[in-house]
């Protein structure tokens, strides 16, 4: 990892007494194998002594031609694909391509099915969120808030699998709506898991929120701008620690999320604290969302999918979708000739519009607060590559 | 929560953070114990793929559906002499049905697709192997899946009656109530899917008698120990005959 380039230019130095204080810049590769990266994102770095001068991410080690994929896929198959590329958020990713679907072929989704998939949408936000709650923490030293993650994840993946029967890949969209109607006393089950994670979730905030050296590594580090921001694309958690107050859920409604209220969380100050307070206060909120969608689904009844035909077929045409993913806005541009595979169906992905806001943020940065900053990005390497 | 520019007394975070080590110290551990004790999966959990071989007709619909082609089909054709017949009848005889672990994404479209059904998920976990290629389960190993697959949870009473339970209520009503009963259900459903209070003669669910209308397999009835047993929404709802007959 430490493999150290030197400048052609500056071959030639002496060494010793006679150099006098310059010094050379020194090229290093964060990756693509380093554990704080989760998984293979390499990021080149030039260094001058101890602090960052450049920052370059180089992505797609792990691009896995997701897109290309989607065209000899049917819409069925190509939502077992899209699950995969953000595997923290795969009900969210099913959801963006299905919503694209559906809206070229005209298909109304049943009422129950909608408020069903916002309730297992917010769950799996839920789920996201305490992944990164209990990581980032655990990159710059604390193990501890871990455990406390997992325990809560752990209730909340109980709820996820007993409906979908999965864990990660939930599988549980259908062009249409849901795959099944859900199991008899799933939503009291779920409200149960719910009102259980959000008493407990204060033992993560007091764990690790207020600590000294928890404070002292990520307050006033890796500050982004709001402009800063706004230039790179980023969005969901990330630019809203920025001040970026923008949330498809409320700007741009999908399912039913105009008919309740969705409290954005933002925060000022942009850095690696502010992004993660802006993740905790989203799961609080996120829980909410969950028991007002609960409610609803309780309320409405009737099917939770439409009858199909045999082999669909998306129209001839082209749409775009864009969902609040967990991680940050997804897009997915579907263009149909009319065959039972689309003719093209491109990503937009958070994380990777996030990771390039690295170039700025970076630079300036002492080598130690590198992995601080690194992991407040909050991105699935598989998000960035496809 | 408080924007991060203030800061508490130095230390106090600290201290909060041991506070609720020491709260969690009190408790009791929650160690599952797993090898010996085994774990508590929904029915749903998709664990692994069992076979019915009875059911399986070679239509190749879920070898054609599987997004990795991971399911290996042979069969030939037999000739059945059944007497009283003009001429014999030719059926499909299953060779080989492999499923290849190793490849498989898990998505259930396989079982989806399988108009017989002869595919089920089962909350099965332990096949874990020491060589990726002893992955590749051959029909006889995923048979014997079969009996560990669990009941269908019963479906929500809001909701659509299950596929079993639908049947279950067809076969109650009787040959000739048949597509009545087909139809009257998901109307009654219909009939009140966007008020805000339950429909007010909640279709009635009925709790199969058999999880699979395949009589005569090996399996189903035999669920495990430990599998909850679903509810039984409204039990004293009318039985399906007389809705039928409406």
């Amino acid at each position: 990892m430490t493999n150290a380039g030197v400048n052609d230019a500056l071959r030639e130095m002496t060494v010793g007494t006679g150099a006098g204080l310059d010094t050379a810049d020194m090229v290093l590769n964060i990756g693509p194998q380093h554990p704080s990266t989760h998984g293979v994102l390499r990021l080149k770095l030039t260094l001058d002594g101890e602090r960052v001068v450049a920052c370059e991410p180089i992505v797609g080690y792990m691009h896995r031609g997701a897109e290309k994929l989607f065209e000899v896929r049917d819409y069925r198959q190509i939502i077992m694909l899209a699950n995969r590329h953000d595997w923290l958020s795969a009900f969210s990713n099913e959801l963006g391509v299905v919503l694209a679907v559906e809206r070229l072929m005209g298909i109304e989704v049943p009422e129950r099915a909608t408020w069903l998939r916002m309730a297992l949408a917010e769950l799996n936000r839920v789920l996201n969120h305490l992944m990164f709650l209990g990581s980032y923490p655990l990159e710059i030293g604390a193990i501890t808030p871990m455990f406390y993650a997992f325990r809560e994840r752990e209730t909340l993946q109980a709820v996820m699998e007993e409906v979908s029967g999965g864990r990660i890949h939930y599988m549980f969209n259908r062009v249409g709506g849901l795959k099944e109607e859900i199991p008899a006393g799933w939503t009291k089950r779920a409200r149960q898991a719910v009102a259980a994670v959000r008493r407990r979730m204060p033992d993560i905030d007091n764990v690790i929120r207020r600590n000294d050296i928890f404070m002292a590594r990520t307050v006033g580090v890796g500050v982004l701008s709001a402009a800063d921001a706004a230039a790179y694309g980023a969005s969901g958690p990330v630019a809203r620690a920025s001040g970026l107050d923008f949330d498809v859920r409320r700007d741009e409604p999908y399912l039913f999320y105009d008919q309740i209220d969705v409290p954005v969380v933002t925060r000022t100050s942009g850095d690696c604290h502010a992004r993660f307070e802006v993740l905790l206060e989203q799961v609080l909120v996120s829980l909410d969302l969950i028991d007002e969608c609960l409610d609803r689904v309780d309320r409405t009844g009737g099917p939770v999918n439409v009858r199909l035909p045999k082999v669909v077929k998306a129209p001839e045409g082209h749409t775009y979708a864009w969902t609040e993913n967990p991680l940050g806005v997804n897009g997915y541009y579907l263009v149909s000739r009319g065959e039972k595979t689309p003719w093209r169906l491109k990503l937009r992905t958070a994380s990777y519009a996030n990771v390039q806001a690295l170039a700025t943020l970076i630079p300036g940065c002492l080598v130690p607060d590198l992995i601080a900053i690194l992991g407040s990005m909050f991105f699935v390497v598989g998000d960035i590559d496809k | 929560m408080s924007e991060n520019g203030e800061r508490n007394v130095p230390g106090k975070g600290l201290l909060d953070g041991l506070a609720v080590t020491l709260k969690t110290l009190t408790r009791r551990s929650t160690t599952q114990q797993y090898p010996d004790v085994q774990p508590d999966l929904p029915p749903r959990s998709r664990g692994v793929i069992a076979l019915s071989e009875e059911n399986c007709t070679v239509c190749m619909l879920c070898a054609r559906e599987c997004p990795d082609w991971c399911i290996y089909i042979d069969s030939h054709k037999e000739e059945v002499v059944v007497p009283g017949a003009a001429r014999a009848r030719q059926r499909n005889v299953l060779d080989r049905f492999d499923i290849d672990f190793s490849l498989c994404m898990y998505c259930g479209i396989c079982i989806e697709v399988c108009p017989f059904d002869a595919l089920h998920w089962t909350p099965e976990f332990e096949y874990a192997e020491t060589d990726v290629l002893s992955l590749l389960h051959d029909k006889t190993r995923l048979g014997e899946w079969m009996r560990t697959v669990p009941p269908p949870p019963a479906h929500d009473v809001l909701g659509e009656p299950s596929k079993e339970e639908a049947t279950a209520a067809r076969k109650a009503a009787g040959p000739g109530a048949a597509t009545a009963a087909k139809t009257a259900r998901p109307a009654a459903v219909r009939a009140t899917p966007r008020t805000t209070a339950p429909p007010a003669a909640p279709p009635a669910p009925v709790r199969p008698a058999e999880p699979r209308p395949s009589a005569g397999e090996p399996g189903p009835q035999v669920p495990r120990p430990e599998a909850p047993q679903p509810e039984v929404p409204g039990a004293q709802t009318p039985k399906p005959g007389p809705e039928a007959d409406q």
